[in-house]
């Protein structure tokens, strides 16, 4: 089923957490709201659960205003952020509840739910947990509890949020990679909210940037990675170095001071080195080295007394035999330019 | 692990056990253990030894026929009802506020819990005279039930009504930090599975709530049988009409028939008892209840990938 939100505003006394949002989410799409705290994003998703009304605006389901439709009634699967399990029931009676639920009319036999619960355990592969409560589950195995008992309703839609924030990282790794599975599989019309950009990047066909209550940009990961359309997204979606610079003609400049223009660059888009190489560079110190890790982190100072991160493969690393205090040659391979004042709001 | 290690280092980890930094000398230890022991003696089971020593003082028949009398028998079946009707319905209520308090946000919230705590900081002689200055011949509403027949003071009815009135904190109170502790979430999810309130009432919330309600029930009942304030101003004392117990056993203990006022107390002091071994057997429930949602988390290695392809 398809979501479209249409000039959706809603404040909370003084603050304004959405200001006329419009989005398009496509049938069958896994879709990630990436944004700061604040932004919005569990706003939205909840307007579109119909956990929250919106003080202005519709929702549209495949076209159809259900704005004034009740949770309820809109047949959506949510997933809370703190899961939300019923404490009280075992893992089968919390997947089973929506099922029990239904009016005598629609309701599924006894077998029948038994039936379609054992599917669902098996899809999140805690066939032998069946009987636990919520409070002798892991982190990570609540959140699948989570996930199936939304699914048990068959919803023709599922909204996510934050999924994946209150797990350690070695669950929330593997657990992304299995949401990304599981909806190639069902491919229902997903939406997921997180702050974390590597999880929206990994995980969601497209992804929609959130800042200040409004949508900043909308697109494919590649998209919003590789074409930032404002500076806020340049500096959300990855580490990023600011240098106050001017444009003149094709040529970017970098400059000491202030100039009405930023340059971002991202840390692996510096390349040192000690030699000039005839191309454009800057002077810089290095001040620190982190090898750990598949990249070598490199912190240094231009030669104007900024700060500057650099990013690189531990084969170039190795080749160059970096030292502290050296004085090396920086080279930008890739930078964006943005106006000041766009990118002063961005901060 | 790394942290666990430092932590016990320092220390940390033996304060499960007797914590040698936080102990007293034995000297203070023990005259503050002897302090306490003397005054819970003194004050609370030398009173409830002397009651049923008093009770029993002229032989168990004495005790029986105390309690046969008929205004002994009525003035039970009276409190019996007074409680009867002043606890199921406090439940309601109690439950009611604590939902409205609890889960939502409304304007006058502040001031709802304010009237709520109401009957716990008004003398229960003024919450009586409330009902006398409301219910009675010279009252506001006072004359116009007199012109219908209905009596309300010097009755059951204002018995009830002052009863209901004293006891109103008492469950709400107990479930209200309870139920804002516990948040929507649950509520919120089992909306969204589809299920209506009154089904998302008795399935999700009761559940969560039951021992925090048993418990202020508990108490709800010890307080309506043994209230004595606002029910004299009420009652009139007309003996085998509107006596409750507490009243009962002033009459008793005023004419000087000790034997049989005691008896009627101890009653009381029995039921106070009784409440007391049910409260913490209940608060014991609520705390393994509490406990289990605590359970540390069971590790367990996560399968996650592969398998949903074969599956």
């Amino acid at each position: 089923m398809s979501i479209e939100t249409i000039d959706i505003s809603k404040r909370f006394g003084q603050f304004k957490a959405l200001d006329s949002v419009d989005l398009e989410i496509p049938s069958g799409e896994l879709v990630a709201l990436l944004g700061p705290s604040g932004s919005g994003k569990t706003t939205l998703l909840r307007i579109i659960a119909g956990l929250e009304f919106a003080d202005s605006g519709a929702v549209r389901f495949d076209g159809k205003d259900i704005s004034d439709r009740s949770a309820r009634e809109r047949q959506v699967g949510f997933v809370f952020q703190h899961y939300a399990l019923f404490r009280h029931m075992t893992v089968f009676e919390n997947i089973a509840f929506g099922l029990k639920v239904r009016p005598r009319l629609h309701r599924p036999s006894r077998a029948q739910i038994r039936a379609k619960v054992q599917e669902l355990l098996k899809l999140i592969q805690l066939e032998t947990l069946a009987d636990r409560y919520p409070s002798q589950l892991s982190g990570g195995q609540r959140q699948r509890v989570a996930l199936a008992r939304a699914l048990a309703v068959e919803p023709s839609v599922l909204l996510l949020d934050e999924p994946f924030g209150a797990l350690d990282a070695q669950v929330r790794l593997e657990l992304r990679r299995w949401l990304r599975q599981l909806h190639d599989e069902i491919h229902i019309t997903s939406v997921f909210v997180t702050h974390d950009q590597e999880e929206a990047l990994e995980v969601a066909d497209r992804v929609v940037v959130m800042n200040n209550g409004r949508i900043e940009q909308v697109g494919s990961p590649d998209e919003v990675y590789n074409h930032p359309a404002s500076p806020f997204v340049y500096n959300f979606l990855g580490n990023v170095n600011l240098f106050h610079g001017r444009i003149d003609g094709e040529k970017t400049y970098i400059h000491e001071r202030e100039t009405g223009h930023v340059v971002y660059v991202r840390p692996h888009l510096l390349e040192i080195d000690r030699q000039p190489n005839g191309g454009s560079h800057f002077r810089a110190r290095i001040k620190h080295i982190n090898s750990a890790g598949p990249l070598v982190k490199v912190e240094a100072v231009a030669e104007w007394g900024d700060p500057v991160h650099i990013e690189m493969s531990q084969e170039r690393f190795q080749g160059l035999q970096l030292i502290k205090n050296e004085s090396v040659f920086v080279i930008p391979k890739d930078v964006k330019v943005f106006q000041s004042n766009e990118a002063v709001k961005a901060k | 692990m790394a942290t666990t290690f430092t932590l016990r280092g320092f220390g940390f980890a033996r304060s499960a056990k007797t914590e040698p930094v936080t102990t007293e000398k034995p000297l203070v230890r023990w005259s503050l253990i002897a302090v306490a022991v003397l005054f819970l003696g003194v004050f609370l089971f030398m009173p409830l030894a002397v009651v049923f020593a008093s009770a029993l003082a002229k032989g168990f028949s004495v005790y029986i026929s105390a309690l046969r009398e008929p205004d002994a028998l009525a003035a039970i079946k009276l409190t019996l009802l007074a409680a009867g009707i002043a606890v199921p319905m406090n439940l309601i209520f109690g439950v009611a506020a604590a939902w409205a308090i609890g889960k939502f946000e409304f304007f006058g919230k502040s001031f709802l819990v304010t009237l709520i705590d109401l009957p716990f900081s008004v003398s229960p002689v003024v919450s009586g005279l409330i009902y006398v200055l409301i219910f009675g011949l010279q009252g506001v509403l006072g004359p116009w039930f007199a012109a219908h027949d209905i009596k309300i003071i010097f009755a059951v009815p204002g018995i009830v009504l002052a009863t209901v009135f004293v006891t109103f904190p008492f469950v709400a109170r107990e479930l209200i930090p309870l139920v804002q502790a516990q948040g929507n979430e649950e509520e919120e999810a089992a909306l969204s599975l589809g299920a209506n309130g009154w089904r998302t009432f008795f399935r999700v919330t009761l559940p969560n709530i039951k021992w925090g309600l048993l418990y202020g029930v508990i108490l709800c009942n010890a307080r309506a049988m043994g209230e004595f304030g606002a029910v004299s101003v009420v009652s009139g004392h007309i003996r085998g009409r509107t006596n409750t117990m507490p009243l009962h056993i002033e009459i008793l203990y005023n004419e000087y028939r000790f034997a049989p006022a005691f008896a009627v107390a101890s009653l009381l002091a029995l039921l106070a008892l009784v409440t007391l071994v049910v409260k913490s057997v209940v608060e014991g429930k609520s705390e393994e209840h509490e406990a289990e949602l605590r359970v540390e988390r069971i590790p367990e290695p996560i399968v996650v990938g592969p398998e949903v392809n074969a599956a």
